[in-house]
């Protein structure tokens, strides 16, 4: 008797131990990163995504190589596979060819790069995408500029940034007509002694408001430093100007992580059904958000001085620019968006027309683009 | 125009204060015989250091102490090395500089995204006293007996040894030197140029740094000229970037590099490179 029942329990145990394995089947995903993951930027803003996509997920193992230099991805990508990561995610323009390449020779595992727009049977892309957000942004921007002359620190120029630096230039003028933004570009995803002197000659030019690429809080701290706002960039940057940081572009990438990997988790996404797939999550996703600090779209500083500013809209009538933010807000908020900062009529800084009446830009254009737009001064390689 | 030259002096100054300092340490770590290529890693311990103690106790020049401490403690290791075991002198650099880069970031988790307070002006005493360090340096150098004995185990060893000279102590004291400089100049950069700690925040300096002492010709007064420059073509390369190629404006600086080689390459010996730049060397060896 005593035996059967040990045999019993013994029995049992090893069932709920085997279905607990079962459930405990592990996934494991590795992340290239092209800096550091404390570069308090784009990066750091990853790593974010990718350790709340740890915390959500149970079943999830993640690893992670930074500081990765563009060219040199599929060695880490080869590392991270022999290491076991079935997923792999490559986080940046510059890995594109190079994760490409890898999901041909690794056709059993699966890759997603962000930013870019070629894909394979086993390999997406995906985007959280500020270019709603550097609309409303230049709305902003338009509204608080004293001299009319408006600073972008850019990174390199891509189409990404310089989409972002269109759209920012649209807000502007569709508040302020006559406001420049005036570019320089500092050709690097992270260099802080660059991105402060570029910031710099722009101030010597006379520019007082400021946005930028640049993966740290840097082009932030030194606007304020000479008493000027500023717009941050994908991470809460209000801490290092609480007076200063007007609004910004903040992102939310374990929203794409979480959903991406429970797909694949599920059986969803295969080593043969990505070829479509591409993410290009905005303000209506969630993966974007307006402000400088997380759950503060304007700074309460400023949201006297927007409101003190009106303007005149063909849709909306005549309003003040921090309404104007709001409602330009809630209407990209909505899916599909009731509004796009890309829709025609639209020419570019040479007078070619870019977006006929009416229409708007869809997402090859969007990611493809190189024109820029009216206002924009300042160098532009690669300019159609 | 006025104006102009303003404000462009005042951004080499606010460039060139950390290569300044950086490369006074690195002409005077080669005079003494020894490469130190991990300038990039000393600076960057410097400025965690720097950030992590002024941020704890709220003064930036304490930050600076401590950073002066870590340079000096990481050259150390490096003078180790390259000294005591004579390893070979570049291979240790580098793992120095990757060694610096990698801790500083490790021990930097969770700093990133704090402000600092209380900080130190851009153009700031460090300014001031890096270029009063130069003269003092440059004059030490040329015009003192240990400036003799410094250089004179940097060009001869053996020489110097049966001289008296205890060249390994020199030695010692001079990448020790050279790395508290180095951490000074990380340090500037974490608690006035930009007051914050983010990962790898040195992007490159430290090299530049390097390149500027050969640049400087070894000569403490000549990488004021150097770093300064390097600061204006700099800042002039965003000033100037509708104008003129911006590529160029920061080639520069190496361009002269080059040259300044070609033709210290054609004179004397004694005013390029130390002779026994690079070579370790042992007691009894000549």
């Amino acid at each position: 008797m005593r035996w059967t029942v040990a045999v019993v329990v013994a029995l049992l145990l090893g069932s709920l131990t085997a279905a607990g394995g079962a459930q405990q089947r592990k996934l494991k995903a590795g992340f290239i990163y092209v800096g550091p993951i404390g570069d308090y930027g784009w990066t750091h803003a990853h790593d974010v995504g990718r350790r709340k996509a740890e915390q959500q997920l149970p079943w999830l193992e993640t690893v992670f190589i930074e500081s990765v230099k563009e060219g040199q991805e599929t060695l880490f990508i080869d590392k991270l596979i022999q290491q076991g990561a079935r997923v792999i995610f490559t986080t940046s323009f510059g890995f594109m060819d190079g994760t490409l390449a890898a999901a041909r020779r690794y056709p059993n595992h699966i890759f997603a790069h962000a930013s870019g727009f070629k894909r394979a049977p086993n390999m997406a892309t995906y985007m959280a995408d500020f270019y709603q957000v550097y609309y409303l942004n230049g709305l902003m921007a338009g509204a608080v500029t004293r001299s009319g002359k408006i600073a972008y620190v850019g990174a390199h120029p891509i189409s990404e940034v310089k989409r972002h630096i269109d759209a920012f230039a649209l807000g502007v003028r569709a508040v302020n007509p006559r406001a420049t933004v005036h570019v320089r570009w500092i050709n690097d995803w992270f260099n802080p002694a660059a991105a402060k002197e570029a910031a710099e000659a722009l101030i010597a030019e006379g520019a007082d408001v400021f946005a930028f690429t640049e993966d740290s809080p840097t082009v932030v701290q030194v606007a304020a430093r000479r008493n000027l706002p500023s717009f941050g960039h994908y991470s809460p940057m209000k801490r290092f100007a609480p007076q200063h940081c007007l609004s910004g572009q903040l992102v939310h990438w374990d929203k794409i992580y979480v959903d991406f990997l429970r797909k694949v988790y599920q059986g969803t996404y295969t080593t043969e059904n990505l070829e479509k797939v591409d993410y290009w999550w905005l303000l209506a996703q969630g993966a974007v958000e307006l402000g400088c600090e997380m759950g503060e779209p304007i700074n309460p500083q400023w949201v006297g001085r927007l409101k003190a500013v009106t303007v005149q809209t063909p849709d909306l009538g005549r309003l003040s620019v921090y309404d104007l933010v709001m409602r330009r807000h809630a209407q990209m908020a909505k899916n599909p968006p009731a509004f796009d900062p890309f829709t025609g009529p639209i020419r570019d800084r040479k007078g070619v027309v870019r977006v006929p009446t009416g229409k708007r830009m869809t997402v090859a254009e969007l990611t493809s683009m190189e024109w820029a737009a009216p206002g924009v001064v300042g160098p532009w390689p690669k300019e159609p | 125009m006025i104006d102009y030259v303003l404000t462009t002096v005042v951004r080499a100054l606010a460039v060139g204060t950390p290569l300044l300092w950086a490369s006074l340490g690195e002409i005077y770590a080669e005079r003494s015989g020894v490469v130190n290529l991990g300038v990039e890693g000393m600076m960057i311990l410097g400025a965690f250091f720097a950030f992590a103690v002024a941020h704890t106790t709220g003064h930036p020049v304490l930050g600076l102490l401590a950073a002066a401490a870590a340079g000096g403690a990481a050259a150390f290791l490096h003078a180790v090395v390259a000294i005591t075991l004579r390893g070979n002198q570049y291979v240790s650099g580098l793992a120095l500089a990757m060694f610096g880069l990698g801790a500083a970031g490790v021990l930097g988790r969770g700093w990133e995204g704090i402000p600092l307070l209380t900080t130190l002006p851009e153009v700031s005493a460090l300014t001031y006293l890096g270029l009063g360090l130069a003269v003092v340096l440059w004059g030490a150098l040329y015009h003192t007996r240990l400036g003799l004995v410094l250089r004179s185990v940097g060009e001869a060893p053996a020489a110097a040894a049966a001289a008296g000279v205890n060249v390994i102590l020199v030695r010692y004291a001079a990448v020790v030197f050279g790395g508290v400089l180095a951490g000074v100049a990380g340090g500037f950069l974490s608690v006035a140029y930009r007051p914050s700690w983010t990962e790898g925040m040195t992007a490159g300096l430290g090299w530049i740094a390097i390149a500027l002492a050969i640049f400087a010709g070894w000569d403490p007064l000549r990488a004021v000229a150097g770093t300064f420059l390097y600061g204006a073509l700099f800042f002039l390369s965003f000033r100037l970037q509708a104008q003129i190629p911006p590529e160029f404006l920061r080639m520069l600086p190496f361009a002269f590099t080059i040259a300044a080689l070609a033709v210290m390459a054609r004179r004397q010996r004694g005013q390029g490179a130390p002779e026994a730049l690079g070579v370790p060397w042992a007691p009894g060896e000549r």
